[in-house]
């Protein structure tokens, strides 16, 4: 009880004396909490995307085949499908036609979707997910379910407008259906119809579609008949569910992104700016110290008087910092660091982000930041509570 | 009061209004209504990938893109596009 007492004491005077020096104490917390504040929105940006990544593509295709011909993919026939008749384990083999439409008006890239969504997993509750209108009629309606941003570029006011085919001649399309905006992370510049129009919008030619969408019939057998695939057709790129997943589990990987040696850069800067200001002591804290080892204070009573003051700046900067940082996330989108998310994309789907907060990511920024900022301000502390008192006062 | 009660009291203040709010913002996910929607739509139409960064190709469809489709304009490519910064490489599948 008496060591608690005294540390109670000794927290006491810290918060008396950060009162003291309430100006630039201030400007430390404002500092360090802007720093915070950059590392943690951008760690849970990356955390919240993988996440959601890791949720959506939960559905993904669980076998893609793509055709490669120069180490580019081409048009894959569709009597492919032949090859995998042998193969036991394939459920079914879906069809699809899709690639990018690059609109000259806008500048703005689309990705166009074809397949026959009758044939696809839960495609009875895909007419529930739209916010308007109805899915695409069979078959050469030229009827297109798309993102709402589409619209508004397309098809403000209207049904119906044109895109071109690679002859540049038109092909009228019909909207039938308008995504909802919550789905903007998956379907934001989306352009869905069924596979005749997408053939034609494209001019592949009959019996050629763009990749093989495989499901089987035991999800623990993906990667088994993914090998046998890939031996069955050799000139085709096979990727997997686990695949897909794996790729985002490390895309947004922040710690060998660019962006965070950019923040880690900050909070060096930090780090030397707190070195800086704690080592460089006012002639009145000198005679503090000195007048308080008079009085009979030891120096490891002043260094946790030191640490107590570091501690509950950095703890307060800390929590300050990862608060915005969640607002920032939750209620802006993470607005500062879409820019660098999106580029030079025209069309910058809105995203609605639900921030998630993972314990072993809060602990890690704990200990980048407050450590750091702990050993930056208690060795110039220790330093200067070892002068002699009498030496200080005169 | 001790300057120390007062902090805690603050403290507690701040993290009982926090834990409001990140409930808050959280129950859209809480209730599974925003999953049940992403997971029908990837699943109905075969998506493969977050809708993002729309400038290129290797950005907007990582997970089928190869390794090399930044570098694959022409011989001598090189990699331009300013989300391939941000975006990790992906090593090997």
């Amino acid at each position: 009880m008496a060591f608690l007492e005294k540390h109670l004491n000794i927290l006491d005077y810290s918060l008396s004396s950060i009162w003291q020096r309430r100006a630039r104490n201030l400007s430390i917390i404002l500092v360090f909490t802007g720093v915070i504040f950059l590392i943690s929105s951008f760690q849970m940006l990356t955390t919240t995307l993988t996440q959601t990544a890791m949720t959506a593509l939960e559905a993904a295709p669980e076998i893609t085949i793509q055709k490669m011909v120069a180490g580019r993919q081409q048009s894959i026939p569709q009597s492919y499908t032949a090859h995998l008749d042998k193969i036991f384990g394939i459920r079914q083999i879906v069809p699809r036609i899709w690639g990018y439409y690059f609109d000259e008006t806008s500048t703005a890239n689309y990705t166009v979707v074809g397949l026959d969504t009758s044939l696809m997993p839960l495609s009875d509750q895909l007419p529930l997910t739209l916010s308007q209108g109805r899915l695409p009629a069979d078959n050469g309606t030229g009827e297109v379910v798309l993102a709402p941003a589409i619209k508004k570029i397309l098809a403000p006011n209207r049904r119906t407008f044109s895109l071109f085919r690679p002859d540049l001649s038109l092909k009228t399309m019909k909207v039938s259906g308008v995504f909802p905006d919550e789905a903007n992370i998956l379907t934001g510049d989306l352009i869905t119809m069924n596979l005749a129009d997408s053939r034609d919008l494209f001019q592949i030619p009959a019996g050629e579609v763009t990749d093989l969408c495989v499901y089987v019939a035991n999800p623990a057998e993906i990667g088994t008949i993914a090998d046998k695939i890939s031996k069955a057709l050799p000139d085709t790129r096979v990727v997997t569910r686990p695949q897909i997943k794996k790729t985002y589990q490390v895309v947004f990987s922040w710690r060998s992104g660019f962006a965070s040696i950019c923040l880690l850069t900050a909070l060096a800067a930090f780090v030397i700016f707190s070195w800086d200001k704690a080592s460089g002591l006012m002639p009145e804290e000198k005679r503090e110290i000195a007048i308080l080892k008079i009085l009979g204070w030891q120096t490891g009573d002043i260094i946790a008087i030191r640490f107590w003051e570091g501690f509950i700046i950095a703890t307060l900067a800390f929590i300050l910092g990862y608060g915005l940082g969640f607002v920032h996330i939750s209620l802006f989108n993470g607005t500062i660091f879409t820019p660098l998310l999106t580029g030079w994309s025209v069309l910058q789907p809105e995203l609605h982000l639900t921030p998630r907060i993972k314990m072993n990511d809060l602990f890690l920024i704990f200990i980048f930041s407050v450590i750091p900022y702990l050993t930056a301000t208690i060795i110039p502390a220790w330093r200067s509570a070892a002068i002699p008192p009498d030496s200080a006062i005169n | 009061m001790r300057p120390s009660a007062r902090l805690t009291i603050i403290l507690i203040v701040f993290f009982i209004s926090g834990s409001f709010y990140y409930q808050s913002a959280t129950r859209q996910n809480i209730n599974g209504q925003h999953n049940k929607l992403l997971t029908t739509l990837t699943a109905s139409l075969g998506l493969t990938d977050l809708c993002i960064a729309t400038e290129a190709r290797y950005t907007r469809h990582p997970a089928i893109s190869d390794s090399m489709a930044p570098f694959m304009d022409h011989p001598g490519s090189i990699e331009h596009f300013p989300t391939g910064s941000f975006w990790a490489p992906v090593k090997k599948h």
